[in-house]
């Protein structure tokens, strides 16, 4: 196993030689774990002669999966079966650049398929996140202020001369959702809608097994649903948005007068250590949180909706009174309220997310060897 | 808002002609990073020396916990809790984990050292820090460089210290070792320790500070909250913004007001 992990890639008589073993005890090794899914074997020819190439299974190709967030970044690694080989979370400076960060994620992703003992070339597609809108077929973040410095960034133009590998961008609340819906849990329902609580407010739609982006990538960001006509000015420029509610940064200033300056994990920490103004913030986000998702739930009627970001990690602090005020205001049906859930995969949902896309693409352009 | 664990108060230190900290202020809390950025020259890593007992200041007093303390030596330091990391791990390449994290502290039983206690120690700080060392039997040399920043981290660890300092401590890493020493010194907030966070690399500070002081030629040059933008920061570093007065808060036309800051104050900060 090891001299196979070592070399990348040889040949059943080679790996005899490497391990001092006699060939047919290395073929008998062989087939077993080839049988277990360890090992992966191909014919070739050494000196003419035929031969078995070995390799390890994840030989197949790795995709990378990047998801930025407003406060950090986060890398994963998988092989062609979505098993996750490398993972690692990175925090980020407020503000960050789209050149470094973009720069900082393309290192981070070589070192990681160093780390596996991969070549660069096996890295077959890399999917990407980023917390604005996105529209997709130009790869391009398709607004003007709400991530800054990173207006009319091309993703993917940058990462791809960067890593050598094709490269598609999603809003990171999309693939958020379609993770929730392949593996997380919302697997089996059709219209999912998933909410992305964190430092900014997302919302992705799955309709069909298929992600709602609309005209220019804008579906789905229930951050911005207006919930006061008069309310303060959004970083898109509207006013009294969502995420002029609920969004980490106005949570924490809110907080800020009688606490200090908190991060978004001490305040779920301290709410469930049961201090009471960090449970009022956050049963006040999830009523404003359950208002937007009504008027959703009301236009799409999903089976299911998921919550997911970090806030989502307050638990029933932040869905229980999210619940009540999402059935106040939907319109009451025979088959019951909708179900609310939190995310199954946590704060890995959106970077799985970006792993799943980045494997459909190698799946359409054909550089994965085999139709999973 | 907590009081602070440790204040300097008006704190001078020349070595020579230089002046390398000139009347500083500044106040340390716990379950807080402070960052402290400056340019080269602007005097972080002596302000990480006084607060750690390595420099003793020529003016000024150090509070501790609101009494003043004196602290002569790194040893004297460690005993009122606070321990430092500085760029130079001072780490034993040939010694295992294990050696290294107890290096001048091992546990005694008998006149024996306690492997097994000692091992099951490192283990536990190491856990607590979330870290990825494969073994703690394997000497240091063969850790990457964010893996021995833990060891030394872990080390610092050793007898629960309330403050930390790390001077410079994502110098020469390469990415993925940086985005391990961020997560661990988000940990170490996260358990409540009073984090010192001193580099001259402003993007990483800011990934994880929750107040950032400016340094300036030796000066406090402006005071922050950790989400100021990048660009306020840079003026106060290259001096494009001078602070209101000499040691008050640095004045950008726009952004963000700068957190209160008390020019020559010696009672405590309010809020």
């Amino acid at each position: 196993m090891s001299a196979v992990q070592q070399r990348g890639s040889l040949t059943q008589i080679e790996l005899a030689g490497v391990t001092g073993l006699s060939p047919a005890t290395v073929s008998n090794i062989v087939k077993e774990l080839t049988g277990a899914g360890v090992l992966h074997t191909s014919p070739s020819t050494r000196s003419g002669r035929r031969a078995l190439q070995v390799t390890l299974a994840r030989n197949l190709g790795l995709v990378a999966g990047v998801h930025f967030g407003s406060r950090s970044m986060r890398v994963a690694l998988a092989d062609a079966s979505m098993r996750v080989l490398a993972d690692q979370r990175m925090p980020l400076a407020p503000d960050h650049r789209a050149d470094t960060g973009l720069q900082r994620a393309a290192l981070l992703v070589a070192e990681m398929v160093a780390s596996v003992d991969a070549a660069p070339d096996e890295l077959l597609a890399v999917g990407v996140g980023v917390p604005a809108p996105v529209d997709v077929r130009a790869g391009s973040i398709a607004t003007v202020g709400m991530m800054r410095g990173w207006d009319g960034v091309v993703v993917p133009e940058v990462l791809e001369a960067e890593l050598g590998a094709p490269v598609t961008v999603d809003n990171d609340a999309n693939l958020g959702a379609l993770a929730e819906t392949r593996f997380g849990a919302a697997v089996g329902h059709d219209a999912v809608a998933y909410l992305r609580v964190s430092h900014g407010v997302g919302g992705g739609l799955v309709l069909g097994g298929r992600v709602v982006h609309g005209r220019a990538g804008v579906a789905g960001e229930i951050g911005h649903v207006t919930i006061d006509e008069n309310g303060p000015v959004c970083r898109c420029g509207n006013r009294g948005c969502l995420e002029m509610y609920v969004g980490a940064g106005v949570l924490l200033s809110m907080l800020s007068e009688s606490r200090g300056h908190l991060t978004l994990r001490d305040v779920i920490a301290r709410a469930q250590e049961g201090d009471p103004g960090c449970r009022r913030v956050l049963f006040d986000a999830g009523q404003h949180l359950g208002v937007a998702a009504a008027n959703l739930c009301n236009l799409v009627d999903p089976e299911i909706v998921v919550v997911g970001g970090q806030l989502a990690e307050a638990g029933e602090a932040l869905l229980g009174p999210l619940r009540t005020a999402l059935e106040q205001r939907t319109v009451p049906s025979t088959a019951g309220p909708v179900q609310v859930v939190a995310s199954e995969l946590g704060s890995a949902a959106e970077v799985r997310g970006a792993l799943a896309v980045a494997l459909d693409l190698a799946r359409v352009s054909g550089s994965l060897g085999v139709s999973a | 808002m907590s009081a602070p664990v440790l204040s300097l108060r008006g704190v001078s230190k020349n070595f020579g002609g230089v002046r390398a900290l000139v009347d500083v202020d500044v106040d340390v809390r716990e379950h807080e990073v402070l960052a402290v950025v400056g340019d080269n020259g602007a005097g972080k890593s002596t302000l990480a020396g006084v607060i750690a007992g390595a420099f003793r200041p020529d003016g000024g007093e150090v509070l501790l916990d609101g009494a003043p303390v004196v602290l002569d030596s790194p040893a004297a330091a460690r005993t009122h809790g606070i321990a430092a990391v500085f760029q130079q791990l001072a780490l034993v390449d040939d010694l295992d984990v294990v050696e290294n994290v107890f290096l001048g502290q091992e546990t005694l039983r008998g006149p024996f050292l306690d492997e097994i206690a000692m091992e099951r120690e490192a283990w536990g700080l190491l856990d607590q820090l979330a870290a990825t060392v494969p073994s703690v039997r394997q000497p240091v040399r063969t850790l990457s460089g964010g893996q021995r920043q833990v060891v030394a981290v872990a080390r610092a660890l050793l007898g629960a210290p309330r403050v930390l300092v790390l001077d410079e401590p994502t110098a020469a890493l390469g990415v993925r070792q940086t985005a391990e020493v961020l997560n661990l010194i988000e940990k170490l907030r996260e358990r409540g320790h009073a984090v010192v966070l001193i580099s001259h690399q402003a993007g990483d500070l800011q990934a994880v500070a929750d107040r950032i002081v400016v340094l300036r030629l030796g000066r406090v040059h402006g005071e922050f909250s950790g989400d100021t933008s990048y660009e306020d920061l840079l003026a106060a570093m290259t001096g494009a913004v001078r602070p209101a007065r000499p040691g008050g808060p640095a004045r950008a036309a726009s952004g963000p007001e700068p957190r209160e800051r008390r020019a020559g104050g010696t009672g405590a900060v309010h809020r």
